[in-house]
């Protein structure tokens, strides 16, 4: 059905009476930023109008023009996204939930908190915090939107411990494509009542209807915490230590690992070189950084003698102890800043988000860095080595632009092959967007990737939200 | 002790032969006035030999007297010679307080004779005030991080001892006055000297780094993220401008100490400041609050920040700074 | 066998400090206290020469019983021995009497060598203690050392680098000397299990003024200072500037630079 119509003037005026002058932009009012997101290397498209909404109502009557006109919608958060999940690839507005950015109330009794979704995802976190409480999804990037993050169903560091986003999501208000209104979920944590139509906005990257407002549930703030880094000879020693770490039972928080030459790079972007290159007088050529929580000292050192015991036996060159503010703050700091670094050393970037079965991802690093090799292209990877999901990212250097599309098509390709071989998924966190669509389609097999298709028409029969995404193709 | 008998205020020269560091003046100007009001003398304290010049200078700020002391021991700066020969001036002249430089030279022995004699010492005081009701300087400083002001005093003991960072007061000479001249020698036997300097290898001069006498400043504070600083190197470069940031900044390791704007780093006075994402804490301001015009820009209406500006604009830092480009390329 | 001394401070992590609007106070309730930033950079100039030279590295504080956590963070990082001097005599020091109690103790654990102290401190940020500790210790002093080349243990001296304003000096100081120390070339060391093991059941030496022979209670704590702190105030802020709100971020930005044509 792609016969979108253009925004006319009239349509724009009738936005501009919806929002209000000082929140509608068209034309050449509207900034730059709103064609890409933080990949652009999958494209630009401007849109033709965006419309900073602050209420429901707002969205309500949005659709309900956009839907009568057909003008395709597409909603954005902070556009921290990697796979063009929020670009207008067939034009239309883009509606902007950056002003919808008020934490409402927290309801202390049952552990929720009330939230519009353009609220940053640090800003949650950190109010949480001075509340006592702690939000578990911990994405790398803290200035992402919760909207964005539920949309997308981000992950982070801490799921190997609190899983993802699902997980907390316990109820949600949602603007439909014609512009109907409707609460999904109750602010209650167990639900056998039908089919979970909450579960299906999760992850659903605005292709399905516009989330306006979340209830999330929140956990007490841990009462202690410590991280450890585990120093080893090179990347695959570390990675084989990951299920023996699962196995000491030591309910880590997270379980991160990186690489040498990335966290070299982040040393010298940042200044920041808190990561130690020797340890014991040998060269580290990566590390697995672990988080314990516990209730007492006394509970974490018990656990810091295991997690001791098995990095013995799987070889690490020590355990260091990160226990004191100053470096919990310099290490973390660190950890942080390997996108910004990857970003910042090269002119283009594409990335691979898979998600591994954990005794697999060394195997998968392995053939991956063999394979970009083979195709020439430059590969630095960081991830959550407790849950198998890999960050990689490729390079251009100096590669021209066309010639960089080409190997990493040949690259991906393979990668994502041998992904689906190994019983993987295609995106732990970032999603599909349009970028990833064709290899979601080989991973989950026709018939999957049909019903997808059929459910985005129960939703959004006109096919106006979010256009060209996930599932559909115009 | 008794307080009356001490008398006079004290700044101590601090040169290389040729020039006057430009704090040793600043403070003179500053002191002239505090003397002035507890009516007692300005007296500057300088060691070794002036070029006719600079000594002019020097009495243009109105100093009352000229101590000029020579002996041995001074040839290159070392704390043995220069605590000692404060401590036998003071016990000899009984100055009320001596004000030193807070340069690093300053800030090593100052103290170290404030501990001999001993008497109280205070550093990087922002405001001088003398109370006719106790006799005292009140030296006002920013505390906490910038978020008190604190007055300190030294009630009992004497001198007053305080060093001061450059930049803090302003170098506004007000006309000679009669002056005197004492002649002193006070030698310091060189064995006793226990420092000795090598070698000395002059930094690179980098002018990025100079933002002192910079026209146009674009300072970053905390929130500052990391990727977007070439953002804010270009706005200052397009606006023949530099680059320069809160404590905070230095501390995660971002930007170097030189271009710390606040009473811990650099004090600036361009003609026009431009801050992004800076919160306005005393410390900092008090590094800045004399440019010619201040606009800040901050995502937190509540900000102090605001509070000292001439312009504000409530709003992300990257994306004004993004506008503000886009203005300036166009 | 160098006898090396590190003097560190507990301090609030006065970043996280806030006032309290209605009665101007500081509100330091769940302020995590730290090591000052800057005595972990001295400590780990102090390990390397250790282990670079031979010796003992005692770290001292003074300060509450609960500033033995910033000492035992000390010995997990390298210290071997750690002193704490606390007793509510102690209480209100400036920095002449925190020295005068400081070296009246540590001289009753032998002579020191090296003496290695942050620059400044997080909170009261005087920058004074080095200068003083040096005096009392009748120790030469460097000050902002950023690397010490070497120690001559029979020559009685030791060379080192330090960041002045417009380069970076060598110098050579007689022994006993004490350094303030630079962050250039000493980050701290992330301790490994063993040794943060350690250092949460190690023994801390804990004295009071009592415990101290020959303190002169007329110089330590409130009495012992001869710089008071008067009265405090909220930094006086003036009016508002004027607030620039067109609507878009674009507007304003063209009327700022409409406001700050003469300006520029």
């Amino acid at each position: 059905m792609p016969d979108y119509n253009k925004l006319t003037p009239a349509l724009a005026e009738k936005l501009r009476a919806i929002v209000g002058e000082r929140r509608f932009f068209c034309g050449d009012a509207v900034k730059e930023d709103y064609s890409h997101d933080e990949m652009p290397i999958y494209g630009r498209t401007m849109p033709e109008a965006v419309c900073q909404v602050e209420t429901t109502e707002e969205v309500s009557e949005i659709m309900k023009l956009c839907s009568a006109e057909r003008i395709p919608v597409t909603v954005r958060g902070a556009g921290t996204g990697l796979v063009g999940g929020c670009v207008p690839i067939h034009g239309g507005i883009v509606v902007t939930t950056e002003k919808m950015n008020k934490i409402l109330s927290y309801d202390m009794k049952n552990l929720v908190v009330h939230t519009q979704p353009g609220v940053l995802l640090c800003d949650l976190a950190a109010d949480a915090l001075a509340h006592g409480l702690m939000y578990p999804p911990d994405p790398g990037e803290k200035t992402a939107t919760v909207g964005g993050n539920v949309s997308t169903n981000a992950g982070g560091m801490r799921a190997v411990k609190y899983g993802v986003t699902r997980d907390y999501v316990l109820a949600m208000t949602v603007v439909l494509p014609d512009g109907r209104i409707m609460k999904l979920g109750k602010t209650v944590c167990k639900t056998s009542s039908g089919y979970s139509l909450l579960h299906l906005m999760i992850g659903s990257e605005g292709t399905l209807g516009i989330i306006t407002e979340l209830t999330l549930k929140l956990v007490p703030k841990p009462i202690m915490d410590v991280s450890l880094i585990l120093p080893f000879a090179n990347i695959a020693d570390a990675i084989a230590s990951v299920p023996s770490i699962k196995l000491a039972n030591l309910d880590p928080q997270s379980i991160e690992f990186m690489e040498r030459d990335i966290v070299d790079s982040s040393a010298a972007f940042t200044g920041n070189g808190v990561f130690p290159t020797v340890v014991n007088g040998k060269e580290a050529g990566a590390y697995i950084l672990v988080t314990l929580v516990g209730d007492s000292e006394a509970q974490l050192t018990e656990k810091m003698d295991r997690l001791g015991a098995v990095a013995e036996q799987v070889g690490a060159y020590d355990v260091l102890v990160v226990w004191t503010d100053n470096l919990k703050k310099d290490v973390w700091a660190a950890r942080s800043a390997f996108l910004t670094v990857i970003e910042a050393e090269t002119k283009l970037l594409d990335e691979m988000d898979v998600v591994v079965p954990v005794d697999r991802i060394a195997e998968f690093l392995v053939y991956t860095h063999d394979e970009a090799e083979k195709q020439g292209v430059y590969v630095r990877s960081f991830g959550h080595a407790g849950d198998g999901n890999l960050h990689i990212y490729c390079c251009s250097n100096d590669l021209e632009e066309d010639e960089f599309k080409r190997r990493v098509k040949r690259l991906m390709d393979a990668c994502y092959a041998k992904c689906t071989e190994f019983e993987g998924q295609v995106s732990g966190e970032h999603s599909i967007g349009h970028a990833k669509k064709e290899y979601l389609r080989e991973s989950v097999g026709e018939t999957a990737y049909g019903l997808m298709g059929a459910i985005k028409d129960v939703f959004d029969p006109g096919h106006i939200l979010n256009p060209g995404k996930v599932c559909h193709t115009v | 002790m008794n307080k009356n008998d001490y008398r006079d205020m004290w700044v101590f020269i601090e040169h290389d032969g040729e020039t006057i560091q430009p704090v040793s003046l600043e403070l003179c100007c500053e002191i002239r006035k505090i003397a002035d009001a507890a009516g007692e003398k300005l007296v500057a304290v300088v060691v070794g030999t002036l070029p006719e010049s600079e000594t002019e200078k020097l009495m243009e700020t109105g100093v009352d007297v000229i101590l000029r002391v020579s002996g041995t021991g001074y040839g290159y700066f070392n704390v043995d010679a220069y605590a000692n020969l404060f401590t036998v001036l003071c016990r000899k002249y009984l100055p009320t307080a001596v004000f030193v430089g807070g340069t690093i030279n300053g800030r090593d022995f100052a103290p170290r004779f404030a501990c001999r004699l001993p008497t109280g010492c205070t550093s990087d005081a922002t405001e001088l005030v003398w109370d006719p009701k106790t006799t005292d300087i009140e030296f006002i400083e920013p505390a906490v991080g910038g978020k008190m002001m604190a007055v300190i005093t030294v009630p009992v003991m004497r001198p007053q001892v305080g060093t001061i960072r450059p930049g803090t007061f302003k170098y506004v000479p007000t006309g000679k006055r009669p002056c005197s001249v004492i002649e002193e020698t006070v030698d310091f036997p060189e064995a006793e000297i226990r420092t000795r300097v090598l070698d000395f290898k002059a930094d690179d001069f980098d002018e990025s780094l100079n933002i002192a006498d910079a026209d146009v400043i674009v300072c970053v504070g905390n929130a500052v993220k990391v990727d977007s600083l070439p953002k804010y190197r270009e706005l200052a470069a397009l606006l023949g401008g530099k680059l320069g940031c809160t404590r905070p900044v230095f501390d995660r390791g971002v930007l170097p100490f030189k271009l710390v704007i606040g009473q811990s780093g650099v004090v600036v006075k361009p003609k026009l400041y431009l801050s992004f994402g800076v919160s306005g804490a005393v410390n900092h301001v008090t590094g800045m609050q004399d440019s010619g015009c201040i606009v800040a820009v901050n995502k937190d209406p509540d900000a102090a920040i605001f509070k000292y500006c001439d312009y504000g604009i409530v709003g992300d830092m990257d994306e004004v700074c993004e506008q503000m480009l886009r203005h300036l390329r166009r | 066998m160098l006898n090396i001394l590190v003097c560190v401070k507990q301090v609030p992590d006065v970043n996280l400090v806030k006032i309290d609007p209605v009665t101007g106070s500081l509100i330091r309730k769940g302020v995590p206290a730290i090591l000052n930033p800057l005595d972990a950079n001295a400590l780990e100039a102090a390990v390397q020469t250790k282990e670079q030279y031979g010796g003992t590295v005692t770290c001292i504080t003074m300060g509450p019983d609960q500033a033995a956590e910033a000492l035992r963070e000390c010995l997990a990082a390298g210290a071997d021995k750690a002193i704490l001097l606390s007793d509510r005599a102690f209480a209100n020091a400036d920095t002449l009497a925190t020295s005068y109690v400081i070296t009246s103790a540590a001289k009753l654990f032998g002579s020191f060598d090296l003496i290695f102290c942050g620059k400044e401190s997080l909170d009261g940020a005087t920058g004074q203690m080095g200068s003083q500790l040096a005096e009392r210790f009748d120790a030469s002093q460097l000050s902002s050392m950023s690397l010490l080349l070497a120690v001559d243990e029979a020559g009685k001296t030791v060379t080192a680098e330090r960041e002045l304003e417009k380069g970076v000096e060598t110098a050579e100081a007689k022994l006993p000397c004490l350094f303030t120390v630079e962050k250039t070339n000493y980050r701290p060391r992330i301790p490994n299990l063993k040794s943060w093991k350690a250092s949460r059941t190690a023994e801390i030496t804990t004295l009071n003024s009592l415990s101290i022979p020959g303190l002169d209670p007329a110089q330590i704590g409130d009495p012992g200072s001869p710089t008071k702190v008067p009265r405090t105030y909220p930094p006086v802020v003036g009016e508002s500037g004027h607030m620039i709100d067109e609507g878009s971020t674009e507007k304003n930005v063209d009327t700022l630079f409409e406001l700050i044509a003469d300006v520029l």
